[in-house]
């Protein structure tokens, strides 16, 4: 007789993880290359019970033998979904947007002694001072943009204007000389399946996967040919909020009813409890 | 003892196993793909009932000869015989994701046809299932949000390779490398289909094996990209069909109390004295 309870309540602990999947996606709304993720659903066992009294007398079943009852629901995945956002325009010279569909931006982050490349498509970026008067493209975070042979750019100070060309060029105005001195080096995921988030808005890859598959087949270089940036916009975050608040809507209700079954079942306990 | 008594018993205990299945459903509301269960109750086989009797014979002596009469059919209990999976075709929902496929069933040759994508699960067994949430591995395979293989109609692994590929209406899976074919299959009654749990489907014993479903005349199909089928369970209906299954345990409780109130009266009236 639990069963109706355990069912509704493994589900009902799903389903509140979906709402906090949804309230991170909200979050979110506002935050510049953020992917957001989708959670959907998937039945759990199904249990077969051998309930014939006559087995020799099935007349009129239409299914094989037994009775088959499932257990309830759980979460089958959260996907990052890598649809692009909507462009912002912001006119700031070192903001940019990245235009092909999962492209990232490399960067460099040391985490407790351990430096590794994470990925991004958060184009806000910024110049921070270096020793010898020169300045490094970072992230909003301050962690290093990493350009051509995975190198942080570095540039000279005093300049004039800096520009970030389509395909990854950093032009620099120098008493109106224009010169490129360096080149945004961009990824594509092969598998964005495979990139696990990070935290402040950066993906990752997971030893597990680097230790399964050769890195070339999980994250490809885009040559410069194939670079499509758009300068002084922001690739927007690619939380729809009217959908988000639907299945936030729908995801609270499946919580009620479910909640309704568990007091439902209460209640025919105590039928049983006041038989006598 | 009263026989009823039994009889309501039986009436509990199958409103509950009724609430179990119904309670089921409304957990895999939100399961896209998922086919609500439907139970089929059935009374207990009748049984003959007589009236025992004696027959005076007009002799001298007075002989009495013992009769039976019969008086009718009666039926002792009921039972849930059976879930039925009602296989009837679930909303689409789009949700732009070039890994999530819809079946769109249109026509079938059969009343009870239907069609499924064809997967393999973690023992190489062929499953079937109409969840189309699906996902590319590390591999680049196709796979379920389980991680089973989706088939393709040589019942190999489908590589896309990456996540930009397209699915055609018929069901062709265009990637930069070719053209392969989904495995849709066909089963003309889908009622021989046992659930397995994880949105899959298992082909039961004796049960007729699948057909590749673009092999069937008269069978109207469409493999939607982009899209989500939702789970066909009405929350509505689900709702309304478990308070009346309560009210039904209520009512059967009732009963076994009345019955209780007899043998009550029974037991502690028929040999009062005084």
């Amino acid at each position: 007789m639990t069963r109706m309870t355990i069912q509704a309540a493994v589900t009902m602990g799903q389903l509140q993880n979906r709402l906090d999947n949804i309230g991170n996606n909200i979050a979110n709304a506002n935050t510049a290359g953020f992917k957001g993720r989708d959670a959907n659903f998937s039945s759990l066992l199904s249990q077969q019970i051998n309930t014939e009294p006559d087995p020799t007398n099935p007349v009129g079943r239409l299914t094989p033998e037994g009775l088959r009852i499932g257990s309830g629901a759980k979460l089958g995945h959260t996907n990052v979904n890598f649809e692009q956002g909507s462009m912002e325009v912001t006119d700031r010279n070192l903001d940019v947007a990245l235009l092909g569909d999962d492209q990232l931006f490399q960067v460099a982050v040391e985490e407790n002694g351990v430096a590794e490349t994470r990925y991004t498509r958060a184009g806000n970026f910024y110049l921070s001072p270096q020793e010898d008067n020169q300045v490094m493209l970072v992230t909003s975070d301050g962690n290093p943009v990493l350009g051509a042979g995975g190198e942080p750019i570095v540039l000279m100070n005093n300049m004039d204007d800096l520009k970030i060309e389509e395909n990854g060029a950093i032009n620099v105005t120098r008493n109106g000389v224009q010169n490129v001195e360096g080149q945004l080096e961009i990824v594509q995921a092969v598998r964005p399946r495979l990139l696990e988030a990070a935290g402040n808005n950066l993906f990752r890859l997971s030893e597990e996967s680097l230790d399964n598959y050769p890195l070339a087949e999980i994250v490809n270089n885009v040559g410069q040919a194939d670079v499509r940036l758009k300068s002084g916009a922001l690739e927007t975050s690619n939380i729809d909020l009217a959908k988000q608040t639907t299945d936030m809507i729908e995801t609270q209700r499946a919580y009620q009813f479910n909640a309704k079954t568990i007091s439902m079942h209460d209640q025919m306990q105590g039928l049983i409890n006041q038989l006598r | 003892m009263l026989r009823g008594f039994y009889t309501a018993t039986n009436g509990m205990l199958t409103q509950q196993r009724r609430q179990e299945v119904l309670s089921n459903n409304m957990t895999n509301a939100q399961t896209p793909g998922y086919k609500q269960d439907q139970t089929a109750l059935r009374a207990f086989p009748e049984l003959l009932m007589q009236r025992v009797e004696n027959r005076d014979i007009p002799t001298s002596q007075g002989t009495k000869v013992p009769t039976m009469t019969e008086i009718g059919a009666i039926n002792s209990g009921v039972y849930v015989q059976e879930t039925i999976p009602d296989f009837v075709q679930g909303g689409l929902r789009q949700t732009d994701i070039a890994t999530d496929m819809a079946l769109a069933q249109g026509e079938t040759p059969d009343d009870t046809g239907s069609i499924f994508f064809t997967v393999q699960n973690g023992d190489g067994d062929v499953r079937y299932t109409r969840n189309g949430n699906f996902t590319v591995d590390g591999e680049g395979n196709l796979t379920t949000n389980e991680g089973f293989y989706v088939l393709d109609n040589e019942g190999n692994p489908i590589n896309t390779d990456n996540m930009s590929f397209t699915v055609t209406p018929e069901g062709f899976v265009q990637t930069d490398n070719g053209e392969v074919a989904l495995d849709i299959s066909y089963s003309a009654n889908a009622n021989d289909l046992v659930k397995n749990g994880q949105d899959l489907f298992e082909l039961g014993e004796d049960a007729e094996a699948l057909v590749d479903a673009r092999g069937v005349a008269g069978l109207q199909f469409n493999v939607l990209q982009n899209q989500l089928e939702n789970s066909n369970v009405d929350t509505g209906q689900t709702m309304t069909d478990m308070m009346q299954a309560y009210r039904s345990f209520e009512a059967n409780q009732k009963i076994i109390q009345q019955y209780d109130r007899s043998l009550d009266k029974a037991v502690n009236e028929i040999a009062r004295l005084g």
